[in-house]
């Protein structure tokens, strides 16, 4: 984590600020990144550990009526589960690196993260299939809901004790209590069904039509929305209530600076530090799959592959979604740190 | 004042800040008028809770407009602040008037640098381009005695030390020469050395450009350094005026009497026991009745009647000196003289 | 099949009966009754799916009344196949939507009141059976062609069954394999070898057995043995995507989210009996919850009016608005599942039959029932048999109809005769809310007839390796069945009969009783179809006299379709809508 510096920096002439610190943030994102892949190996150790910490045999899965010995022996062999589990987990390592060759399937090329147990199919090639999808819901519900959110908790903030304060807050508070598979089907039975407003909620490539991709995310990121636009507007709200009562503000007022520059550039940008962290946290999150969204309006994403390869024992596709989903966060992490790093000056990347 | 022919920059007349809170209304500011003329510091002295930061950012226009009342009349320059529009006080803010805060480290944005806060400051009141303010702030800075101006230009607060800062925040607020310049404790975080380093720079500045200085402080050896004249108050009101050898030497309230003896005296003999007001500063929201002092004021039982706890003393001022207090004032001088004897 | 994967999604294979079909509106409306809209299974009459003439094997299939050409028919479902090679299907949604692409020697011809009989559909009639059923000979159809125009040879008739036996073959059905004489040694067509029990003379096929088998035509009529073509087999990568000699091929395929068919115009439809083919094109949609799903068949509209289900059950949450209102159940299609849901008893753990009858006796049926959603979606069960079921004999020995909240006291009684009052009982149950609602509801009916009860929950991934194993903790377990084919036998030989006991075999009971082996046997070589099934039914209550099970439930399953789908029916064959009967509303 940046920590506030202990003691000042100083650059000796010649030796400009600027070059220094993009020379700092390359050593931090290096070190971090280096810390993020062992995360990630270990999440998937574990994973894999845990998987088999329970009584369970994937090869029973797929054999059928009057299974025979020989015939789950057939099984394992062909999903490569017929060997010792530390030895599957080292040819599961390599194979990300290397390829692998399975006996029942064809070459993995690299990055081979193995072949689902279920249908069969490369993990790899999957799971870019259906992020596309995530994707698109997360990013576009995070517009929605930082538009929506931010806006909110800045007019709150500005109108403190007012109608429009209390209308917010009350609204944010209705917001975090609703339940999407609530809101959702309700949304999707007035604005589809009944009135006709929005399409029919699928995703459609925004690189095949964007109009139709728009369409047809609007309401899962409106809904989706909901649930977080709740959460920015108490947090601007009381982030912005916070730092307009910070002297500094007080002080370049006293410079003369008008109220909106001192709001945005004094205010909000002390505010913003929080509000970065969470909304790395949230996106991180939402990468690893928006599950219920996914499932109320039928949308293919990494959160409905999480639960079908759960439910499966599918531990290929389980190790792939949950090291996207942990390495989206680790990512995050590392993006909101070196973000708060350039929005406040006193954090030093360590 | 010293001088009633000059036309005073800054009038304040009958001032009152009342604060509408929850619990009730605070009245910071009860009645409050003096007049400040250019070249010229006026220290105000109080305990924190008096009155006199409210008093300076309401001069500045800086309160908190919904939840503030406010009566009377603030004269800059024979301009009317009270009624002026956001629009005009944003002119003036920061260009004719300027303001020097306590605690620089927190009141100078941690996200920009020195020379960027100084710098918007001057392009705001002169329109001057990014690189001509930056050379000002360069100048500035060199001028407030930071080393190497040119390079600490771009560094941020955060990596000035406490003296360097606060000199900074006097850069800041001298950029556009202002002819008024509220100093709020500037000194009071920093050491003996940089305080009287600062001191002597603010009295320097006021000599070059006729500045007039508000100088607020709860410290009387301070307003000994750099006061002309002295504004002394307690609870939202001002309870003695004068100036500074008047207020210091010969002291009219017993509140005034308290603050001398609760600071060391450089001239008296080292080993003399401080002796600190007994009791603590009064709650606006629920004033004291009559004279605000009275529950914590050695002299209260000596007024008849007890009109200390039932009536407001009247603050009658002659020549720029006076005080408020039900005592009598030849009674006043001899119960001032056997405590002062007391205590040595 | 044992529900392993997907659970109950998996109920695969065959069943029949005509009057099991019921649609919403005329049990209902019309009967006048009013009092209560759940559909109703009791008192069904079932009938065998006989075996059809030579006449009844030739195409065209008959028309459809009212049915009109083209258009498209949509699907709303959950999971899109896991398996498309047919080798590799064991589960009746991939069985189900293959009927369009796929064509196996035998097949079943739907009348349209629901009712079936066994064809030939690649071959010109049913089978003939030789050797009290241990030979059997099929002759190919002419003008049977693969989508890209190549006749359907020989060759590709012999490949079909020796690739069931490539290593890469694991999921499928594997009678024919262990029946085929020569099979244990043999290892598939790719090493160049061939399986000398499969003999070609022109355009017969004649299949030499190590047993007798007189069902083994309705055996080949499983998804599993549908033909593949030598030329076009990729192997390993068939099972992605299959060659069709169908009506339709597959158009676009994206895994996991939709599928295609479009028209094979090389289909002659003068060789099939068996598929319509009035739709010009099905687009198979997945990713869509029962909820999801269902919200849109109720909402009906663009092209949702022409989908129709593929395992999308109407969602519990909304069966009780559905069948309420007569708008919506006019388009809903109710059939039972050949599936019984019942309690195996540990026979080896639970040696006394008393003991085994006082658990059959406190059943606590009726509430059950209620927390498994009611009468909409379940009808308590006596038999092992599904009433829809070939061999079904309707029998209720422990009063599981005339006293559904179980009889407590009976069991008591029962209890103390064997001076077993207090018997300890260990019920495992998988891991999921209803479950959890279910073993709570038997505990305490249990333990109200005397008995202790503990409840154990099982991870729903090892429950069926958990209770199959030999030697296992539970007295008592929840699990399910149903028949691969039409009759008894796929239901009581590897579940009830004492050879099928074994780690990962499914005589879940460990039931070996001598008796029951003997009469398993003996049914099982029974050529005539009507004595076959009644020798079945006596076996059921045979099973259930030994008291090693408690039948629960069968499943009564509600579909809701698009209003501009015609002739939606119920494929008995494949329990799921028939695909090869319905089309598009003009």
């Amino acid at each position: 984590m940046a920590a506030p510096a202990a003691t000042p920096l100083y650059f000796p002439p010649g030796d400009g600020a600027p070059s220094g610190k993009s020379r700092l943030m390359f050593r931090f994102l290096v070190r971090r990144v280096i810390g993020a892949l062992v995360i990630l190996l270990i999440i998937s150790a574990i994973t894999f550990w845990l998987f088999y910490a329970v009584p369970r045999d994937p090869a029973m899965m797929s054999c059928g009526k009057n299974c025979t010995p020989e015939n789950l022996e057939q099984i394992r062999k062909n999903l490569g589960i017929d060997k010792p589990i530390p030895v599957q987990y080292w040819l599961w390592l390599v194979g990300i690196f290397a390829g692998r060759n399975y006996a029942g399937f064809d070459y993995c090329n690299a990055p081979c993260l193995g072949y689902s147990f279920a249908n069969r199919e490369p993990v790899y090639d999957t799971i870019m299939d259906r992020l596309p999808t995530t994707l698109s819901l997360a990013f576009g519900a995070a517009v929605v809901f930082l538009i929506l959110g931010i806006g909110a908790g800045m007019l709150a903030a500005l109108k403190q004790g007012k109608f429009l304060d209390k209308f917010a807050s009350s609204a944010s508070l209705l917001g975090s209590s609703l339940q999407i598979y609530f809101v959702g089907y309700i949304a999707m039975f007035f604005f589809v069904a009944q009135l006709g407003w929005l399409s029919q909620p699928q995703y459609t490539p925004l690189t095949d039509d964007p109009g139709a991709w728009f369409s047809g995310l609007l309401l899962p990121w409106l809904v989706l929305a909901i649930i977080f636009t709740a959460n920015y507007t108490r947090m601007t709200r009381s982030q912005l209530v916070e730092q307009l009562s910070e002297d500094y503000v007080r002080t370049a007022r006293a410079k003369g600076l008008s109220r909106a520059n001192v709001f945005f550039r004094f205010a909000w940008r002390g505010a913003m530090g929080p509000i970065v962290t969470v909304f790395g946290i949230d996106l991180g999150t939402l990468i690893g799959g928006a599950i219920i969204t996914e499932s109320t309006f039928s949308l293919q994403g990494i959160g409905r592959l999480a639960v079908k390869s759960v439910d499966q024992s599918d531990l290929p596709m389980l190790l792939g979604v949950t090291l996207l989903a942990a390495g989206a966060i680790v990512f995050f992490n590392i993006l909101v740190d070196a973000v708060y790093a350039l929005i406040d000056p006193r954090i030093r990347l360590a | 004042m010293t001088s009633t022919d000059q036309q005073p920059f800054l009038s304040v007349k009958d001032l009152q800040v009342h604060f509408s809170t929850e619990d009730g209304i605070v009245k910071a500011v009860d009645g409050l008028s003096f007049d400040l003329i250019k070249g010229q510091t006026l220290g105000i002295v109080g305990e924190s809770g008096s009155g006199k930061s409210v008093t300076n950012l309401t001069i500045l226009g800086l309160h908190d407009r919904a939840h503030t009342a406010i009566e009377g009349e603030i004269l800059l320059d024979g301009k009317e602040l009270l009624t002026a529009s956001e629009k005009e006080l944003e002119r003036l803010r920061g260009n004719k008037m300027s303001m020097i805060f306590q605690d620089a480290l927190a009141s100078l944005s941690p996200f920009h640098t020195i020379g960027t806060q100084i710098g918007e400051t001057y392009r705001k009141h002169t329109g001057a381009s990014k690189k001509e303010a930056r050379a000002r702030a360069i100048e500035m800075l060199k001028r407030v005695g930071i080393p190497q101006p040119d390079v600490r230009v771009d560094d941020y607060p955060h990596q000035f030390s406490g003296g360097m800062r606060q000199r900074a925040m006097i850069a800041m607020a001298l950029v556009c020469d202002p002819e008024l310049l509220i100093a709020d404790e500037p000194t009071t975080a920093l050491d003996v050395t940089v305080q009287a380093q600062i001191l002597d720079l603010l009295k320097e500045l006021q000599q070059e450009f006729g500045t007039a200085i508000i100088f607020i402080t709860h410290d009387l050896g301070v307003i000994a350094d750099i006061a002309d004249d002295v504004l002394v108050m307690y609870g939202g009101r001002c309870v003695e005026r004068g100036t500074k050898e008047e207020v210091l030497s010969s002291p009219q309230h017993p509140y005034t009497l308290g603050l001398l003896g609760s600071m060391p005296s450089l001239d008296g003999p080292v080993d003399v026991p401080l002796s600190p007001i007994p009791g603590s500063p009064p709650s606006l929201l629920n004033p004291p009745s009559g004279c605000r002092f009275h529950p914590r004021c050695t002299f209260a039982d000596k007024v008849a009647g007890g009109l200390c706890s039932t009536e407001r003393p009247l603050l009658d001022v002659v020549d720029g000196r006076g005080s408020a207090c039900h005592l009598p004032p030849k009674q006043r001088g001899d119960l001032f003289a056997d405590f002062a004897a007391a205590r040595h | 099949m044992s529900f392993s994967r997907r659970n109950f999604l998996i109920a695969t294979g065959v069943a029949a009966a005509s009057t099991s079909v019921l649609s919403a509106c005329s049990s209902g409306s019309e009967g006048g009754s009013g009092q209560n809209d759940a559909p109703q299974v009791s008192g069904s009459k079932t009938i065998a799916i006989p075996v059809g003439s030579k006449a009844d094997s030739q195409g065209p299939a008959p028309e459809v009344k009212g049915a009109v050409k083209g258009g498209t028919i949509y699907s709303l479902q959950q999971f899109d196949m896991d398996h498309m090679d047919p080798a590799q299907i064991y589960n009746s949604t991939e069985a189900a939507i293959t009927v369009p692409i796929m064509r196996a020697l035998t097949g079943y011809k739907l009348d349209d009141k629901g009712g079936a009989v066994l064809v030939g559909d690649a071959a010109t009639d049913a089978g003939t059976m030789k050797d009290g059923g241990k030979t059997w000979v099929f002759t190919l159809k002419d003008g049977l062609k693969w989508e890209d125009g190549s006749d359907v040879s020989m060759d590709d008739v012999r490949h079909t069954f020796e690739r069931l036996f490539a290593a890469f073959i694991t999921e499928g059905p594997r009678y024919v394999q262990t029946w085929l004489e020569g099979g244990d040694k043999y290892k598939g067509p790719y090493t160049g070898k061939s399986l000398s029990s499969i003999e070609i003379d022109g355009k017969t096929v004649t299949f030499r057995l190590n047993e007798a088998r007189t069902d083994f035509n309705y055996t080949l009529a499983m998804r599993g043995y549908s033909l593949v073509p030598k030329k076009h087999d990729t192997k390993e990568k068939y099972d992605k995507r299959p060659f069709s000699c169908g009506p339709y091929k597959i158009g676009d395929r994206k895994i996991g989210k939709s599928m295609t068919f479009v028209r094979n115009e090389h289909w002659d439809p003068k060789t099939d009996s068996v598929r319509n083919a009035y739709p010009d094109q099905y687009v198979f949609q997945m990713g869509f919850e029962l909820v999801a799903s269902t919200d849109r068949w109720i909402a009906d509209q663009g092209n949702d009016q022409y989908a129709v289900p593929i395992f999308n059950e109407i969602a519990p949450e909304r069966i009780a608005q559905v069948l309420t209102k007569p708008e919506l159940k006019q388009r809903v299609l109710t059939a039972v599942d050949t599936a019984t849901y019942y309690w195996p008893i540990n026979t080896t753990r639970i040696k006394d039959l008393k003991v085994r009858q006082a658990i059959n006796w406190a059943w606590p049926h009726q509430q059950v029932q209620t927390i498994n959603g009611g009468r909409a979606t379940t009808e308590i069960a006596s038999t092992i048999l599904a009433p829809v079921t070939p061999g079904y004999a309707k029998f209720d020995l422990y009063g599981a109809k005339t006293t559904p909240g179980g009889n407590p006291e009976k069991a008591k009684a029962l209890l103390k005769e064997a001076g077993k009052l207090g018997q300890k009982l260990v019920i495992a149950y998988q891991q999921s809310d209803t479950q959890v609602k279910v073993a709570v509801a038997v505990k305490n009916a249990l333990e109200a007839a005397g008995f202790t009860v503990v409840n154990k929950q099982v991870d729903k991934s090892t429950f069926y390796t958990q209770i199959g194993k030999i030697d296992n903790d539970f007295d008592l377990f929840g699990a399910g069945w149903s028949p691969d084919w039409p009759n008894g036998y796929s239901v009581f030989y590897p579940c009830w009969s004492g050879k099928n006991i074994g780690d990962g075999r499914n005589n879940y009971a460990q039931l070996n009783d001598p008796s029951i082996n003997k009469a398993i046997e003996a049914a099982s070589k029974i050529a005539d179809v009507d004595e076959a099934n009644k020798a079945w039914g006596n076996i059921d209550k045979m099973v259930l006299e030994q008291a090693a099970a408690v039948p629960d439930y069968h499943k009564i399953r509600n579909y809701l379709y698009g209003s501009k789908v015609g002739n939606v029916i119920w494929d008995s064959a494949n329990t799921c809508v028939a695909l090869n009967k319905l089309y598009a509303k003009k």
